[in-house]
């Protein structure tokens, strides 16, 4: 009995401490980021490394907040980022409960090809997209932006918010229509207010992802007018050699909004997204 | 069809049917209303993906250079493909791309499994660490691929400084810039990046089990080796399959990381098709020989794909 006492004791004692390296693993280079952005740039290019800052500073933050086109590219992400949550909230938010709540002919098969559509390489889609922007006069516009966004993540919100409508009972619908309640007026006023969580959670998801996204904002921008933090980020780093504490400051100040909403949110994102999972 | 009987179920409700006062609220009691809610998504699908992906593909039987518009933009056949062929980049970024995706995809599959079985344990505090976890899948790749190049740089380098001090290397390494180790290395990046979107996924399968088949299997006498092999993994077999196929479909599109890492090089060592793909089109605006690229990059992985679930007896 005290053997197996023991042997209990050791599994938790080996079940920390993995933990606690996965832990290390996937938060010290996220910390690392944060100890240089406090540090002055003589520390950080001094011979002999130094481990926390000696005289911490925030000399980055306000440097590269207020010498270089920095708000300029995050405004322009904030608003890329909401057309598109703007335009998968509304389009997609109506197909997920239709494909949730109602049966018709062809949903099985709809569903799927929604999927299958992610499958396509964004590199194939790209290049007309570039055309087809330039020929709407939609090239380097915030709008353009968005639309190719949406190109991939309207298929991934569908998905995750049916999940989420799938948890409504079919009946409710049923019940306040019997209360005098139209269509719209049942999924307005009875049931987005039971997914209002798994909205959030999605619209975030989807959110995070605009704001994160590279490749299409570098090929489908071309000025300061539309370009996003990324690029704006990247660009600075190869044109001007961009001093490691300003971009160590820029990277943090451009997570943090992502950080404080998935915080906001992670439960329901979590569920979301392994609603799937669960089921198998 | 979703008319009103069927929905509404019972004959006596007709009495109670809604009277619509807007016009929404009117078109809403149409008998094809599921259809109407899904029509503006698949509008938005055909305009903004599946018009642009034939276009994609059918720009890549054509010359269209950008920047030579004096060759004009005339469909040439098969010109493209054949011209890939020999061309002995695509070769070494082909074999580049299955290198990639097969080290990144099994350093993040053992690594979030084994993430995932710790992380099930019901011990205090594990809960809070499965969440907290998750933050490097939520960076955006500038950020994450600045990081490591931070940390990895040959003279400031927090990690080639840990290296020395530990006595494995005697100078600081350029990771990235030397031809024998940029691949991997940047395998070992992604692999911080991505490898928790397999533990989210793992740990919510394992939740998943029921406890009772665990107790079933050790009133049996199964050790823990006996029911991980015939309990844990025939239930997760089709998590493990979806994630695994999603994974890759993940890492052969997107040439986000490596981009911003090393650009492809030094020497095309890190180049992958995708990639090579975007720059042919970014750098060099040849939009035909680009679009070729991603044409066979899209048929190669969905046979992969095929072949997978195949392999797997999995169908749908």
């Amino acid at each position: 009995m005290a053997s197996l006492k023991r042997s209990n004791r050791m599994k938790t004692v080996g079940a920390y401490a993995v933990a606690f390296f996965f832990l290390f693993f996937g938060l010290a280079p996220i910390v690392w980021l944060i100890i240089t952005s406090l540090k002055p740039e003589h520390e950080i290019v001094n011979r002999t490394l130094t481990y926390y800052p000696h005289d911490p500073i925030l000399t980055n933050y306000v440097d590269i907040w207020n010498q270089s086109s920095f708000p300029t590219l995050m405004m322009n992400s904030f608003i890329t980022t909401t057309m598109t949550v703007v335009i998968c909230v509304v389009i997609g938010t109506l197909a997920a409960y239709s494909f949730s709540q109602y049966r018709f002919p062809g949903k099985h098969a709809l569903l799927i090809f929604y999927l299958v559509v992610r499958m396509f390489p964004a590199v194939l889609m790209i290049i007309p997209l570039f055309l087809i922007l330039r020929a709407f006069g939609l090239l380097d516009s915030h709008l353009g932006l968005a639309l190719a966004y949406t190109s991939f993540l309207m298929p991934l919100f569908i998905w995750m918010m049916k999940g989420f409508f799938d948890t409504v009972p079919v009946e409710l619908e049923k019940a306040a229509r019997i209360d005098g309640c139209t269509r719209v007026g049942a999924l307005v006023r009875v049931i987005m207010p039971l997914v209002r969580n798994g909205l959030a959670a999605t619209a975030i998801f989807v959110a995070i992802a605009a704001w994160n996204e590279y490749m299409f904002a570098l090929m489908l921008t071309t000025s300061s007018g539309s370009r996003t933090w990324p690029v704006g980020l990247q660009l600075m780093i190869g044109e001007f050699q961009l001093p490691w504490g300003l971009l160590a400051a820029g990277g943090i100040i451009s997570i943090i909004p992502v950080i404080i909403l998935f915080a906001l949110v992670q439960q329901t994102m979590v569920r979301g997204l392994t609603a799937g999972a669960v089921k198998g | 069809m979703t008319d009103n009987a069927t929905r509404a179920g019972l004959p006596t409700t007709r009495r109670f049917l809604p009277r619509p006062e807007t016009w929404l609220g009117h078109i809403s009691e149409h008998r094809h209303w599921a259809y109407f809610l899904i029509v503006p998504s698949i509008l938005f699908i055909f305009v903004i993906i599946l018009y642009p992906t034939a276009n994609g593909i059918v720009l890549s039987f054509r010359e269209m250079r950008l920047t030579r518009p004096d060759l004009g933009t005339d469909f040439v056949g098969l010109r493209q493909y054949a011209d890939m062929l020999s061309d002995p980049v695509f070769w070494v970024a082909l074999y580049n791309t299955v290198k990639w995706a097969t080290a990144a995809v099994l350093l993040e599959f053992i690594l979030g499994f084994a993430a995932a079985l710790t992380l099930n344990r019901d011990l205090p505090g594990m809960k809070v660490i499965a969440v907290l976890i998750l933050l490097p899948w939520f960076l955006p790749n500038v950020v994450a691929g600045n990081i490591w190049a931070l940390m990895l740089d040959p003279r400031l380098g927090v990690l080639n400084d840990i290296f020395v001090r530990l006595g494995f290397l005697s100078e600081g390494m350029a990771w990235l810039a030397d031809p024998d180790t940029a691949l991997w290395t940047a395998v070992v990046i992604e692999a911080w990046h991505g490898y928790p979107f397999f533990a989210l996924l793992f740990l919510a399968a394992l939740k998943g089990i029921p406890k009772d088949h665990y107790k079933a299997a050790a009133v049996d006498g199964a050790g823990a080796i006996q029911s991980f092999w015939h309990i844990t993994l025939p239930a997760m077999k089709m998590v493990i399959a979806a994630a695994v196929i999603l994974r890759v479909i993940g890492l052969v599109n997107s040439p986000e990381l490596l981009l911003i890492l090393t650009g492809g090089g030094p020497g095309n060592t890190t180049q992958v098709l995708s990639l090579y793909a975007f720059q042919t089109a970014y750098l060099r605006f040849d939009f035909g020989y680009a679009g070729a690229l991603s044409v066979v990059m899209f048929i190669i992985l969905m046979a992969f794909c095929i072949l997978y679930l195949r392999f797997l007896r999995i169908r749908d």
